[in-house]
């Protein structure tokens, strides 16, 4: 059972900084929010170029102008999300004090 | 050349023509796909990192991905093609077969399995039960984890050949290639951040598809109106002709089949047990974010009948004699998608629709794919083969399992191409895998008296009754006498038998053999010992819009609500 195990090796300072960097730099809003703004591009440009030709298929609705915005609106408010509410510190420190708690439970495991 | 022309798409089939903008999407988003798998790796340091995202997630990327996980293109495919033969009555598998189901695990056995930390639902069966019934479960779900990864892997190569042309073979290499990679690199996390980002890019390609599609009817009233007229309007209704006594809706199954069959007997069993969609809750960071991982799911659930069921009703409208393979036109009602994809959407939408598709193909497997290797390596190898090896071992031994399962998928997918009718029943075969598991698991949860023993043959029980009827059913289809009205009337009643062919022989088993004591139950069964709900609640966890009560009661209201408009 990991919650009844010490854990002796406490994370150093600079462990925790650099995990809270790397994991709020590849947070998965980052990642939708980038992805999202170049889908959105590319279709509001496609929109714009072949407006009229879009047309004949879609029976009149400039389908890609409107899902390129949404998808453009859509990219930004991850990006917001993600400025406004990172992953708070705890969590991630947690995790790695949790890691070491998953080795030593592993360990005692190992020497029953 | 950026547009699509528009003469093919009146023609026969479901080949798409796209753009290099199309292409463009496509690679963009596979290449972040395998940019995450690296990124995931730097962060797996032990076999919790791999097997459950070392239980760090946040609840909205755990209830997306427990969608998703579900939300395979097969799937996709599969309940417009519902929606296109038999209508409003696909709304079944949305509300009533998963909203209720979903609401129950958060709310009711998620604190168990949270709480006794347990790494698989197999596992649950050890701590409850013992090793007898566990190793049953254990390989029931690798054995058909891994064949269910082939099946769907070739059911995504049929589609792929005709939408995009590639060979069969092509699309299973490629295909099975990518998600050996992000899974091998990155574990459930990688898993998990592409199930997530699936799920936004399939719908920004479906809505565009449904809102083209009803403007192309003339709108909702327009859609209803050919209906009515092609169909006459049975398509519009889910709970019409479900009187006991006088059957007369296309599932052929009265109120009663679908609430007890559907509601509660197949779908409890596939939502509170399937470890595919459970190990995304066991993924969350906290008891807390865990519960919500279902609540979560069951909101957007709620609503993706909108862009699955609607445009299978467009199709009905508008090709739906092509789509009943009339006038060879070479279609099927799983092309509806496909077709009406090649038909309103022009380059650039397409192109994310179509990423889309392949994505959700590829989460599919991955989500059966990264369940199996965690029930092999925890289950079987660590339990019964190499115990007492360093976590190194079993992060090592995971992900060659994933190398090995990859390669078995790739296999049975080959084999599924030169014998479908085999994997239609091995598929048939699996589905009886949950119904009786969970009977197993909510009696042993109610019930501390029940044993070991009556685990074992309960469980073994529950999956044979259903074979049984099964192929009870089968013949008498084969002497033109079938004693079900349709293959999905036989599944609800199939599942009933199973379940309570379980309680019966649970109840017996237990009143003679021994029961565990109250000590080894503890947390284990409903009224023995205590489970904490809030010791690990981070801040936040406590606003009010968190409460898992008030989510999983928003989704109950919903689920009533949504039915209204089609009784």
């Amino acid at each position: 059972m990991p919650e009844q195990l010490s854990v002796d090796r406490r994370p150093t300072e600079e462990e925790k900084r650099r995990l809270i960097a790397s994991t709020r730099r590849f947070d998965l809003r980052r990642i939708l929010g980038a992805l999202f703004l170049l889908y959105g591009v590319l279709t509001t440009i496609v929109g714009l170029v072949h407006g009229a030709a879009d047309l004949t298929k879609t029976g009149g609705i400039a389908i890609n102008l409107w899902a390129g915005i949404a998808m453009i609106v859509l990219g930004v408010l991850f990006l917001i999300w993600d400025r406004l509410s990172p992953v708070p510190e705890e969590d991630i420190v947690k995790i790695l004090t949790q890691e070491d708690a998953n080795e030593a439970a592993d360990d005692a495991e190992g020497s029953r | 050349m950026l547009t699509g022309t528009v003469v093919e798409a009146t023609g026969n089939g479901i080949r798409l023509d796209l753009s290099w903008v199309d292409y463009l999407m496509i690679i963009v988003y596979f290449a972040v796909v395998i940019g995450i798998g690296f990124i995931a790796r730097t962060r797996v340091k032990s076999s919790m990192d791999f097997f459950l995202s070392g239980r760090s997630l946040p609840a909205w990327i755990t209830g997306l991905a427990f969608i998703s996980a579900n939300l395979g293109a097969t799937e996709i495919l599969g309940m417009a093609a519902n929606g296109a033969q038999i209508g409003m009555s696909t709304l079944h598998y949305y509300l009533i077969g998963a909203v209720p189901a979903m609401v129950f695990l958060g709310l009711v056995m998620m604190p168990f399995y949270y709480a006794s930390r347990v790494r698989s639902v197999p596992e649950f069966m050890l701590r409850r039960f013992g090793k007898a019934p566990h190793i049953v479960n254990a390989l029931a779900f690798a054995v058909s984890n891994v064949l269910i990864a082939g099946i769907n892997l070739f059911a995504m190569a049929i589609v792929i050949e005709a939408m995009l042309g590639w060979p069969q073979w092509l699309a299973i290499v490629v295909s099975a290639a990518f998600v050996l990679a992000y899974i091998t690199l990155g574990g459930l996390s990688s898993a998990i951040y592409n199930e997530v980002m699936q799920f936004f890019v399939i719908v920004a390609g479906l809505v565009p598809l449904t809102i083209v599609g009803l403007n192309r009817v003339h709108g909702w009233s327009g859609l209803t109106a050919a209906l009515e007229r092609t169909q006459s309007g049975k398509l519009l209704h889910a709970w019409a002709g479900t009187s006991i006594g006088d059957v007369t809706n296309p599932i052929g199954a009265d109120w009663l089949a679908i609430v007890l069959g559907l509601g509660f007997v197949l779908s409890f069993g596939y939502w509170t047990t399937n470890f595919t969609e459970v190990q995304r809750a066991f993924s969350a960071k906290n008891m807390s974010a865990a519960r919500r991982t279902p609540l979560i799911g069951a909101l957007p659930k709620l609503f993706i009948p909108i862009i699955t069921v609607i445009p299978g009703l467009i199709g009905a409208a508008v090709i739906g004699k092509a789509l009943s393979g009339a006038g060879h036109s070479g279609l099927t009602y799983n092309s509806v998608i496909p077709k009406l994809m090649q038909m309103y959407l022009p380059s650039g939408v397409l192109g994310v629709a179509v990423t889309g598709l392949l994505a959700s193909f590829m989460a599919g497997m991955a989500a059966n794919v990264s369940s199996f290797n965690t029930v092999f390596t925890y289950d079987i190898w660590q339990r019964y083969i190499k115990r007492d090896r360093s976590d190194a071992h079993y992060l090592r031994v995971g992900r060659w399992v994933t190398v090995a399962g990859v390669l078995v998928g790739i296999l049975t997918a080959f084999i599924a191409a030169g014998a479908q009718n085999i994997m239609t029943y091995l598929q048939t075969l699996f589905s009886f895998f949950n119904a009786p598991l969970f009977g197993v698991f909510i009696i042993g949860l109610l019930w501390k008296r029940m044993t070991t023993t009556a685990a074992l043959w309960s469980y073994i029980a529950g999956i044979l009754a259903p074979a049984a009827v099964f192929t009870a059913y089968q013949i008498s289809v084969a002497n033109k006498a079938p004693i079900f009205a349709t293959a999905t009337a036989e599944t609800l009643y199939g599942a009933m038998i199973s379940v309570g062919t379980v309680a019966i022989v649970a109840v017996v088993l237990s009143l003679v053999t021994k029961a565990k004591s109250d000590r080894e139950l503890q947390g284990l069964v409903y009224g023995v010992g205590k489970i904490d709900l809030k010791g690990d609640a981070v801040v936040g966890d406590t606003a009010w819009y968190r409460s898992p009560a008030l989510l999983g009661s928003v989704a109950l209201v919903l689920c009533v609500v949504l039915y209204l408009p089609f009784l």
